[in-house]
């Protein structure tokens, strides 16, 4: 096992002797949620004593008979049922739990110190150096084609791990002044055609960075006339002017005109007047509804696969354009796009697939992720409304299998988050990790009413609120694991920021009434 | 110095240089000398809305760097189109840079762009989407094209046997089988229309092609029972049919015995039954069929196992 002088290390006694099925099949327990959770004993207190909490609350966790490191079944074993058919499908996907298994048991080539639990500490101090370091340098020319998205994973990751980003207010907007076309919107460098995907990163990090200089240098008005040549004759949008259509052009678009407040109004210039739109919500979420499919899930387009990223771009639309529990289950089947989005989830790796028979990839710890506490709030607010006797639903996914997968196959030896053991890490996958396990630690609940409000009329988005959860402790019984130097900061579920920039923006735009 | 700057024939042309953005630009690239240069000149050109042959050149040079490029691919497109090209002889060099960059998603739009000017369907188009799939048969925008160019030259009936041998070299292919679903349901729907939410039963689909389906997808699950997408695939022809599930109920059976525990062959074939239970009204059934997901067929999904059991009114697993 590697070492290195410049990081932490802490081996566990019983980590470097203990075979580690022996542990869990001692009892025989089926169940591996409850009863699998020993602490060693120095590491609890250790625990303790550095997050404050009342050691009553881990009292039911701790194994005293063992005393050793415990990872669950679920995690360190072969899924109970294989089919004898090997396809490249079932080959990829053996090879993928193969690599992901001795990260999962802490007993890999992990660098890392581990909990109790098996579980790696964020290596906070290598990542946050990571990004500083990509923030300053995307190094590769295929990034001259995405620079403004560099700037919003690195900040957004950054504030997750409690980074002051202020300092870098001055020259995101003297690197965002380069990309901004005079024709409205951002192109990804000096020279390049606005696109939506990079205008949406680069309106979100001057969010982020804030200062008035940050969101002033927005050509809100040219922005907008742009916006309307985007919009589609199907209520859908393009993501640059003759580009190509699919559901991130949606998402992004109703990301900047709602944060942005931009008129609703389509300009006079917008080709899809011609065809009786006069608003950019026209047509725009039958257009979402029509992208689920078959399978439940969503996809870029209507027809196409469905897919975990477009997923959340068609559900935070939704949520951009009116309250969960009004839009989610008037224009998608909900039991269906549940299930689906519930099938994403791995065992023995415990992240999340993209796709129906694909393999886990850390970003969609956020893709998917990023969809139940929407879900959750179109759901509990169905559910209370009706029988006392269901109960509300807060976690509907494994909490504990994703911040497992997360901690221990996605974190680099050297910093930077990743897509799977033995991937490059990169920014993109460092946020989309991180906002991901941000989000198994706190509450995004949504707070609004049905009643319209006076003033700018996309409103539904800016009535979220976020609580931490309990210490390492889910509502539901058994989902306790993790430790306070995993904690994160919390991101807004719809625009993906943390709040206070989503707070600002709102608060500097929505009482215009011009440009 | 350099190819351009040297060059008689851009002599005319003042290239602009970039502006990175301010004197400590972030997110800055380590750019060559060559890519730097080629980009001044795109720019200069561009900001005069040149359409020319030396500019075609240019953009195929700046792919060629860089073929993440989506500006260039959209200015290529426009000269290309303006100047009347062989387009023909567009995709043969698109061929070339798809193959060597088969993880790029640009060239697909610029494909498609091209390939909606181009009257009939080359010869040669299906074989080189061939060989995009035999590197990877998942690749999503490929398959997003597949489908447009189904639409555009209504291919639908020659594309269920090419469907069908992709499937039977990985009946996992998830890609695949919803492209089956396209081919064999979605020509029947307008895509500007149709919603699962709101009109998925359809009767327009003839009760042969549904038997013919159902048949397909059951000797699917028979050769890989644990294998979900020809379950999904199940599910959809029987909300198409508007019938509901019990009819498939002793075909499930057989990979799901809730007498027998120990010998379950597939967590979907279980939670099929859990939806035939509770649609024949057998709680006690259904409720079953989800303790056993939850508890230790597909445990890490136990908390969605569990909302489903509360709402047949059972209690949690595991709590």
């Amino acid at each position: 096992m590697r070492t290195k002088p410049k990081r932490r290390k802490v081996i566990h006694k019983s980590r470097s002797r203990t075979p580690l099925r022996q542990l869990h099949r001692r009892d025989g327990y089926e169940n591996h949620m409850a009863s699998d959770r020993a602490v060693d004993r120095d590491e609890q207190e250790e625990l303790i004593s550095r997050d404050g909490t009342d050691p009553l609350s881990l009292e039911a966790t701790f194994d005293q008979a063992e005393g050793r490191l415990q990872v669950p079944d679920l995690y360190t074993t072969l899924p109970p049922i294989k089919d004898t058919l090997t396809t490249d499908t079932s080959v990829s996907q053996d090879n993928i739990i193969q690599r992901c298994l001795p990260h999962l048991s802490a007993s890999g080539s992990s660098v890392f110190s581990v909990n109790g639990q098996g579980i790696p500490s964020l290596e906070r101090e290598n990542h946050i150096d990571f990004l500083h370091s990509t923030i300053e340098n995307a190094r590769y020319i295929p990034y001259d084609s995405v620079r403004p998205w560099v700037l919003y994973w690195s900040l957004t990751a950054l504030s997750l791990l409690g980074e002051n980003v202020e300092t870098y207010q001055q020259r995101v907007v003297e690197t965002l002044s380069a990309c901004q076309n005079l024709g409205g919107g951002f192109g990804a460098g000096h020279g390049q055609l606005s696109h939506v995907a990079t205008s949406y990163a680069a309106v979100l990090s001057l969010a982020i960075v804030g200062g008035s200089e940050s969101l002033d240098m927005i050509g809100r008005r040219a922005l907008w006339r742009w916006l309307g040549q985007l919009k589609q004759s199907d209520g859908g949008f393009s993501l640059c002017v003759g580009g190509e259509e699919d559901v991130r052009g949606a998402y992004c678009s109703m990301t900047i005109i709602s944060l942005l407040a931009l008129p609703l109004e389509l300009p006079p210039n917008a080709p899809t007047r011609a065809r009786g739109f006069a608003s950019f919500l026209d047509g725009l979420p039958e257009y979402l509804s029509r992208c689920q499919t078959f399978e439940g899930g969503i996809s870029g387009r209507p027809q196409s696969e469905a897919h975990g990223a477009y997923a959340f771009c068609a559900l935070a639309c939704l949520c951009i354009i009116g309250s969960p529990r009004e839009m989610l289950p008037k224009y998608l089947d909900l039991p269906l796009l549940i299930s689906w989005l519930s099938s994403r989830q791995h065992a023995p790796e415990g992240g999340f697939s993209g796709r129906t028979n694909k393999l886990v990839d850390g970003c969609y710890s956020h893709w998917v992720g990023g969809c139940w506490p929407l879900i959750e709030a179109a759901m509990n607010a169905s559910q209370t409304s009706g029988s006392t006797t269901t109960p509300k639903i807060r976690s509907w996914y494994s909490q504990e299998g994703l911040t497992r997968y997360i901690l221990s196959c996605c974190q680099a030896d050297d910093g930077g988050m990743r897509d799977k053991p033995n991937t490059i890490p990169d920014a993109y996958h460092t946020c989309y990790t991180l906002a991901g396990l941000s989000a198994t630690q706190h509450y995004s609940c949504y707070s609004g009413t049905r009643n319209a409000e006076a003033g700018y009329p996309l409103n539904s988005a800016f009535h979220w609120d976020s609580s931490k959860k309990g210490p390492q402790r889910d509502m539901n019984k058994g989902e306790d694991f993790g430790d306070a130097r995993t904690m994160l900061g919390s991101l807004h579920p719809i625009y993906v920021i943390p709040w206070g920039a989503v707070e600002r923006c709102h608060g500097l735009f929505s009482q215009k009434t011009r440009f | 110095m350099g190819k351009y700057s040297d060059s008689a024939e851009w002599e005319d042309i003042v290239p602009i240089s970039q502006d990175d953005g301010g004197p400590n630009p972030l997110a800055a690239i380590a750019y060559t000398e060559d890519y730097s240069e080629a980009m001044s000149y795109l720019r200069a050109v561009m900001a005069v809305d040149e359409k020319s042959d030396r500019v075609l050149g240019l953009t195929e040079d700046i792919i060629q760097m860089n073929p993440a490029h989506y500006t260039v691919w959209l200015y290529r497109a426009d000269i290309l189109l303006e100047l009347q090209k062989n387009l023909v002889q567009e995709l043969e060099w698109l061929n070339t840079i798809a193959i060597k960059h088969h993880k790029n998603f640009q060239i697909w739009h610029h494909r498609q762009v091209i390939m909606s000017h181009t009257p009939t369907l080359p010869s040669s188009e299906i074989s080189f989407l061939a060989r995009m799939f035999a590197k990877d048969a998942k690749n999503y925008h490929v398959w997003s094209y597949r489908q447009w160019l189904v639409r555009r030259f209504s291919l639908w009936d020659s594309e269920l046997p090419y469907v069908e041998s992709l499937l039977q070299s990985d009946v996992r292919n998830n890609s695949a089988w919803n492209h089956r679903w396209f081919i064999v349901f979605a020509r029947y729907t307008d895509p500007e229309k149709h919603s699962i939410k709101n009109n998925d039963a359809d009767s327009q689909v003839e009760p042969g092609i549904i038997e013919r389906e159902i048949e397909y997808t059951k000797a699917a699950i028979l050769m890989a029972p644990q294998n979900q997408s020809p379950w999904n695939y199940l599910r959809g022809i029987v909300r198409k049919q508007g019938k509901g599930l019990v009819g498939l109920k002793s075909f499930a059976e057989q990979f799901a015995n809730l007498e027998k525990e120990d010998e379950v062959r597939s967590s979907h074939a279980l939670d099929f039954l859990a939806d035939v239970y509770a649609e024949e009204e057998e709680n006690e059934l259904s409720g079953k069929a989800l303790e056993l997901l939850a508890r230790r067929y597909d445990p890490i999904r136990k908390n969605y196992w569990n909302y489903r059991r509360s709402m047949l009114g059972f209690e949690q697993v595991g709590a």
